[in-house]
């Protein structure tokens, strides 16, 4: 169900509890927590920001992007081209930030002034098509791919993407919020009649889609600052836009705990199929997303919390008046 | 000056003159109903007057200002609003919420405009019902969440689409009787098909056939109009 923003004291807290969170994660490197420890915690980081991408765009709006994964791709080769030009980190990530939003706006321009599926094939097609180009463009290294030109602290890459990780997540509960949040999920729930209402949707489903692009596309730059070299056909592989999407599915989309849910999750399935059964992870978590479609339809979040309230009651938008009280 | 003022609109589907040449006016604080046998071309005018299709030819004014293209959003923050044939809540959100979702933002602040929401629904008397799921309402119940939602945009037009279908005789004699009383807060067009009971509480009416306007006047002389009674009443009041 949906919540309101009538309950402001929630977000302080929500946002209280991220913060904390955030911070003893980026933490971990110097609290003497091993290096595999750390590589789950910035797995689940990335997912997450991913995750909370995708939902700023496809959760709020309905409209599913298969593009994140190449918009994250494209985050990734930016920052490396950038940093290998002698750029500095601020500009680099600036510069993957851009590149980003341009390509959504390449996708968003064109097919967002229409409704439902016609943006859903425009980004597939785009996923593709990115790959195609960076495989013959000059400066992108080809299909061999680039390596970034230089060392840097392993901190870096995983106190970015914690950072960015709670932002993002902080960002949705907040906008989640907020009266442009319920807006759009008027939007989502019923385009024409929001549009009736003096909702300009198609500047909404662009901001948004923009924003979303570059969060996606600087996970991606803080990514590829992680992973230092960048091979096209494993940066622009199309299980990344799928992870993306199946994280806040799972975990419940258009709510903030949702992708955190999902995210943790889903780097959990992983690492214990790892050992199991290393090719199976994307089937078994399409199998979960199938699961979750089928019987818990908004996700496991909105569920959870969901039987909790049948169980307290309450959380309710509080009449201001009491001639509206029941 | 008429505070909407259309003249000579046109507008083709495939083949099909849905509306040709028709010249409407609705003054400020009236309620114009708007009728006509099916496929007269009644929700292809209101389409055009609330921004959901452009028309091929013509030219609508609102409150002097030329709208012919502007989108529906734009018309809906002039102060055009609508209802629809077919209702379509939010269904995924509280009903206060599809109510507070249509408050304009600018220069309210959020205090406020969910007290306007809430009041809003206490108007149309559902308050009670205020944090349940918009799904969960009967279709009477959801047919006055629309109006609520419509004028929580504050409009100076509302245009209601067969605001009565669907109703029993006495939800549809409230709902009318709430309907004329807005006529207060802003002038109503309303395309009805039970034109026995809707026709009493306008002030005006435009018959509609064929895509063309037919008859034109207070519902007196609608009544007693020849081609009223021969395309349309006629068969009704047989």
């Amino acid at each position: 169900m949906i919540s309101v923003p009538n309950r402001r004291s929630a977000v302080p807290g929500g946002i209280a509890a991220a913060l904390a969170v955030a911070g003893l994660a980026a933490a971990l490197p110097w609290l003497g927590v091993s290096s595999y420890g750390q590589t789950l915690v910035y797995y689940a980081a990335y997912y997450l920001a991913l995750g909370q991408a995708w939902n700023l765009m496809s959760g709020m709006t309905g409209y599913v992007s298969f593009a994140h994964g190449a918009f994250a791709g494209i985050g990734a080769y930016a920052v490396v081209i950038a940093l290998n030009g002698d750029w500095r980190m601020l500009p680099a990530l600036f510069a993957a930030a851009v590149a980003a939003v341009l390509a959504s706006l390449v996708i968003g321009a064109t097919s967002l002034r229409l409704r439902g599926i016609a943006f859903t094939f425009a980004t597939l097609f785009f996923q593709e098509l990115t790959l195609l180009i960076l495989r013959k463009l000059p400066f992108t290294g080809g299909p061999g791919g680039l390596v970034l030109q230089q060392i840097l602290p392993t901190w870096l890459p995983y106190v970015m993407m914690i950072a960015l990780a709670a932002a993002a997540t902080i960002a949705v509960a907040m906008l989640r919020r907020s009266r442009l949040g319920l807006r759009i999920l008027a939007l989502k729930g019923d385009e024409a009649a929001a549009v009736a209402l003096g909702i300009d949707a198609t500047r909404i489903k662009l901001a948004l889609f923009c924003a979303s692009a570059a969060i996606a596309g600087l996970a991606g730059a803080a990514h590829g600052l992680f992973a230092a070299s960048l091979y096209p056909d494993v940066v622009f592989s199309v299980d990344i836009s799928l992870v993306a999407l199946a994280v806040p599915m799972i975990g419940g989309v258009a709510t903030a705990i949702g992708p955190v849910v999902g995210a943790v999750l889903y780097v959990g399935i992983r690492e214990l199929l790892q050992v199991v059964a290393p090719q199976l992870h994307l089937t078994i978590v399409g199998l979960l997303l199938l699961l979750v479609m089928l019987f818990l339809r908004e996700g496991i979040a909105p569920a959870v919390a969901g039987s909790i309230r049948r169980r307290v009651r309450g959380a309710a938008v509080p009449s201001p008046a009491p001639e509206g009280s029941r | 000056m008429p505070l909407l003022e259309a003249s000579a609109l046109q507008k083709r589907f495939g083949g099909v003159d849905a509306v040709r040449g028709v010249a409407v006016r609705v003054e400020a604080g009236e309620l114009l109903g708007l009728f006509g046998p099916n496929g007269a071309g009644k929700t292809t005018l209101f389409n055009l007057i609330a921004g959901a299709h452009l028309p091929d030819r013509g030219e609508i004014r609102f409150a002097g200002q030329d709208i012919t293209r502007l989108p529906a959003f734009r018309r809906a923050r002039l102060g055009i609003a609508r209802t629809f044939q077919v209702v379509r809540p939010f269904r995924d959100l509280t009903v206060v919420e599809n109510v507070l979702a249509a408050v304009p933002s600018e220069g309210a602040s959020l205090h406020d405009g969910v007290a306007a929401a809430w009041s809003l629904l206490d108007h149309v008397g559902l308050a009670d019902r205020a944090n349940d799921r918009a799904g969960a309402l009967t279709l009477g119940m959801l047919k006055r969440l629309e109006v609520a939602r419509a004028l929580a945009t504050e409009p100076r037009l509302l245009l209601l689409d067969e605001p009565l279908a669907g109703l029993t005789a006495r939800e549809a004699a409230d709902l009318l009787a709430f309907i004329g009383g807005l006529k207060a807060r802003t002038s109503i067009v309303m395309v009805e098909h039970n034109v026995r009971l809707s026709l009493p509480a306008c002030d005006r009416a435009v018959v509609m056939e064929a895509g063309a306007v037919i008859a034109e006047g207070a519902p007196d002389e609608i009544r007693r109009h020849p081609e009223v009674v021969r395309a349309y009443l006629g068969e009704d009041a047989a």
